[in-house]
Parts: structure tokens; sequence; C-alpha cells
């Protein structure tokens, strides 16, 4: 990693995947989720039941977090498969910025 | 019911068809259907309003009475024969105020050289559950015939209607007329459906033909709504293109389900909003294209919160005529409502693969559709099938433009027949 000032690196360890993960577990959990059915992070979320609905409900969720909207092109199961999934692409997207 | 058709006994019927690898005991679906009634009256319940005014509601007893609730067992000697009676079914309009919301049919080929197959048939009166309420009675069903004579849910049933709306009146209210606003504001033409010249309704019917992917792997993308709704809105660009309806965009609903996900959530009562989507046949030509255009209209509806003010504006229209809802809509002057209807009801539940002794071979919803917009194309998947049911009213399409729009889907799809 190149030099970064103090503000930096906080930022860095704030968007670590792990940090993002429970941040989206909390969000989909609360929300999406029946209460007897939380996610983790592996889980498959189609497979947990979330729909094309609940999908858009969590890329306006990680707008308004993270500040930038997943673009089209984007949106491809390896990106959007699982929670770690998402969250290692907004922790990618946003040390890109 | 639509205004115009008032007087026509139009059906709201919806069926969910069940079909199983061996005979089913009609005694033991009845014990399991009285069992249901003991803790749940809902299925024999009357629509009510009270006199001299009220609201509508659904009106039971504490305690049904056993055998209330009616359950044919009947042969049927070839798959022509079944469609017959299902379209009968469909066509044989439940009357929610005299007579139970729901019928139970047990149909059965006999055996001999094709195995037994037997289809589990529920028809109901639409507004009484949606097609997962549907799958959750069935999934309560057979929980009480699992139970074998012990307390079912260990004598703590679930919550099977929605709980209220926690939310003030007034607020409720506010977020209702913003979204009557919202739908007044939708469309600046009324749309055109292949009902519209109808004046004189025929016969409700359905096609439904299952699918699997060629391509295992390829089904994914392929499942998320607006992609289909693009696809649909394609073979349906064909139909306007052979009928020389005008490039004025579509309407329709797509419902939105309210259940939280990964538990079975209410039964009976609505637990749908609605999103509505709208573009030209024309802009059909690029299926990606538009299913971009699909999705942000989806994104803006969610951000401006008109789903969620949709679901509180369906909680003041519950069990009212849907000529109350018209008249929020484009075209309400010309009794028009959507250009066609469409909807994914996403997988029958794995845990039903087993069902009173017998295994579960495919499941599948066909809704009996309004003479206008007169058609409606319905998803769902069962195991490895993919159904699609296209249902609609005769004199509206023809059974050869409905093959026609399901070879459309198909070919898109890259599906190829699951038998």
């Amino acid at each position: 990693m190149s030099r970064r000032n103090a503000g930096e690196s906080l930022t860095v360890i704030r968007l670590a995947p792990d940090a993002i993960i429970k941040v989206l577990t909390t969000f989909i959990d609360a929300t999406i989720m029946a209460r007897s059915h939380p996610v983790q992070p592996d889980d498959d979320l189609e497979l947990a039941g979330l729909d094309s609905m609940a999908l858009l409900k969590i890329l306006l969720f990680i707008e308004a977090e993270y500040g930038f909207w997943m673009p089209d092109e984007d949106l491809v199961e390896e990106n959007i498969r699982t929670v770690r999934a998402l969250a290692t692409y907004i922790s990618r997207r946003r040390s890109e910025s | 019911m639509q205004a115009l058709w008032r007087r026509e006994k139009i059906s709201n019927n919806t069926l969910m068809v069940v079909e199983c690898d061996g005979p089913l005991d009609p005694a033991r679906i009845r014990r399991a259907l009285d069992g249901f009634l003991e803790i749940c009256p809902w299925p024999v319940a009357r629509l009510r309003r009270p006199f001299p005014w009220g609201k509508l509601h659904w009106a039971a007893g504490r305690r049904a009475v056993p055998g209330s609730l009616p359950l044919l067992h009947q042969r049927v000697d070839s798959p022509k024969l079944l469609h017959t009676m299902l379209e009968a079914e469909l066509n044989a309009a439940i009357d929610p105020r005299r007579e139970p919301p729901l019928r139970v049919s047990i149909l059965y080929s006999p055996g001999g050289r094709d195995a037994v197959r037997t289809f589990l048939v529920f028809t109901w009166f639409h507004p009484l559950m949606d097609p997962r309420g549907a799958q959750n009675l069935l999934a309560h069903l057979a929980h009480i015939d699992q139970a074998d004579g012990r307390a079912p849910w260990d004598g703590a049933p679930p919550a099977f209607v929605p709980e209220p709306d926690p939310r003030p009146l007034s607020v409720r209210g506010r977020m209702g007329r913003r979204s009557r606003a919202y739908m007044r504001a939708l469309a600046p033409t009324p749309p055109v459906s292949p009902g519209s010249g109808v004046t004189t309704p025929g016969r409700a019917r359905f096609l439904q033909a299952s699918f699997v992917y060629r391509d295992p792997a390829g089904g994914r993308a392929k499942r998320e709504i607006c992609w289909r709704l693009a696809l649909v809105g394609k073979a349906m660009a064909e139909l306007w293109s052979r009928r020389g309806f005008p490039d004025e965009p579509f309407l329709l609903p797509i419902s939105v389900d309210l259940r939280p996900k990964g538990d079975p959530g209410p039964t009976f009562g609505n637990m749908l909003a609605f999103h509505f989507a709208r573009f030209r046949p024309s802009e059909t030509a690029d299926l990606a294209g538009l299913t971009l255009t699909l999705r942000r209209q989806m994104v803006e509806a969610l951000r401006d919160g008109q789903i969620d003010a949709n679901a509180v504006a369906m909680e003041f229209l519950t069990y009212r005529p849907l000529s109350l809802m018209l008249n929020d809509l484009p075209g309400t002057a010309a009794r028009e409502t959507f250009s066609f209807n469409c909807a994914d009801l996403g997988d029958f539940p794995g845990s039903l693969e087993q069902l009173f002794g017998a295994r579960v071979i495919d499941a599948y919803h066909a809704p009996s559709v309004l003479p206008r917009p007169g058609i409606g194309v319905f998803f769902n998947r069962c195991g490895k099938e993919n159904n699609l049911v296209v249902s609609w009213i005769d004199g509206a399409v023809s059974e050869d433009e409905v093959t026609r729009i399901v070879e459309v889907i198909r070919a898109e799809m890259d599906w190829i027949e699951a038998h």
C-alpha cells in the first residue's frame, strides 16, 4: 500500500470487507429477512429468498451508505451472489476511487 | 371486479395445481382440512359488509363445522379431460358472500401402463389469499397431516393473517393519497389491451407448459423480474403488431411480495404491493436496454417510497371492487385496466416435496384474468421445472396467439420441454 495520511488509513480500515459485511447483514436482517432467518456472509442470497426487488433495496442502501450506485454492468453473479461478494465489491470500488 | 362486468358473474378464481406421483387419500386430506379449520376458520369464511354500511370483511365463526369445506374426489381419464376440468374450476365463479371462498379437489388418473398421477387442486376467490398464501395453506395442511393426532405446532400455531399496520391512520392516509396521485400520473393516455374490444366476456382459459434450461447453469440472470418483464413485453409487442395496435406505452402492475424473506409469512389477506411498469412495444426490440429501463423505473419507485405507499393504498382497498382502484388509473372512463398481467410467482417450497404420502412432481398457479386486459403471463418454478402459464379470456386472444406467446418466451429463455 502506498503512503497514506491518518485520515485515509482510517477510511481503509472502516471499509474493510468484514466491516462492510457487518453493515450489510445488519441492514438485510432488519429490513428484508424474517427475524428467524438471518443471513450469513456466505449465504446465497437468492436461495435465502431474496428477489429482484430485495436486491434493488440493497443497492439503494449501498448508494446511501457508501455513496455510489452499482452500475448495471457490475450486477453480475460474482458481485451480488452473497453478502461477502457484495462487500468485496464495495471495498474494491472504494479503494479504486 | 370491473364495473363493466358487474352482472356477468366474472370469475375471480385462482387455481393451484399440485401434481403428485401417487394416489392421495381423500380421507387423509379431509382430516387435515378439518384439523386446520378447528384452528383457523378463514377458508370457510364469508365476505360480508355490515348493514347499512361498513367495510367489507371476512366473517367466520370461532369453530368451523367439520366437512364444511368442499372436497371433490374424481377420476380423470386423459390429460385433455384434466385440462377441461381445471378450466371449468377456473370458470365456476365463487361467490364469497354465499359459499366458502376455497374449494379443494383431488383429480386422479387411472393406473395401468402409466403410473398413477394425482392432482391436488385448490380453487379460491382471489382476494382470499395470494399464490404464496395458497402454498402456505398447503404447508399447514401437510404439517397437520404429519402431526398425526398430536397438537400441531405444539399448540402454538403461526399467524395466519398479517399484523395490522401500526402507523397512525393520518400517516397511512397521507401515504395512500400520495400513491393515488402517483397512479393518476402514471400514463398520459389510457393503455390498450387485447381485451379492449371485448364487449361480452368469454370463458377464462389457460395454457400451462413446463420447461428446463438447455444449459442448466444459464438460468440465473434470466430469473430477474425486469428481464422477464421485458421478454413478455416482446412477446406482447408481436401480438400488438399483428393486431395493428398503436405504439402506446404498455402499463402493467408488478406484484411485490411484502412478506419477510426466509419465512412463510401470513397465509390469508393481502401481502402484495404493486409497482407499475411502463414501456412502449417498440422498446422491446432491445431486450437488454429495456431491462435496464425497467430496473431504473423500479429503483425510482423504491427511492420515492411509492411501493410502500402502494402497500398502504392497497390496505384501504382491501376486498373492495377493483373499479375503485381503477378510479385512479388512466383510462378508467374507457374501462381499461392494464395492457396485460405478468408475475413471477417464485419457487414452490422445497419443503413440500412430499405431500400426504406422495411425491410432488410439479406445481403451478393459474389465475383467471379479467376481460380487460384479457391476458396474463405467469412464471413459477418447482424443482428443476420452469412453469409458464398463460391465462386469457376467449375473445380477447386466440389459442394460436397464446401458443405463439409461449414460443417467443421459450426461445428467448433457451428452454426445452421438460417432459
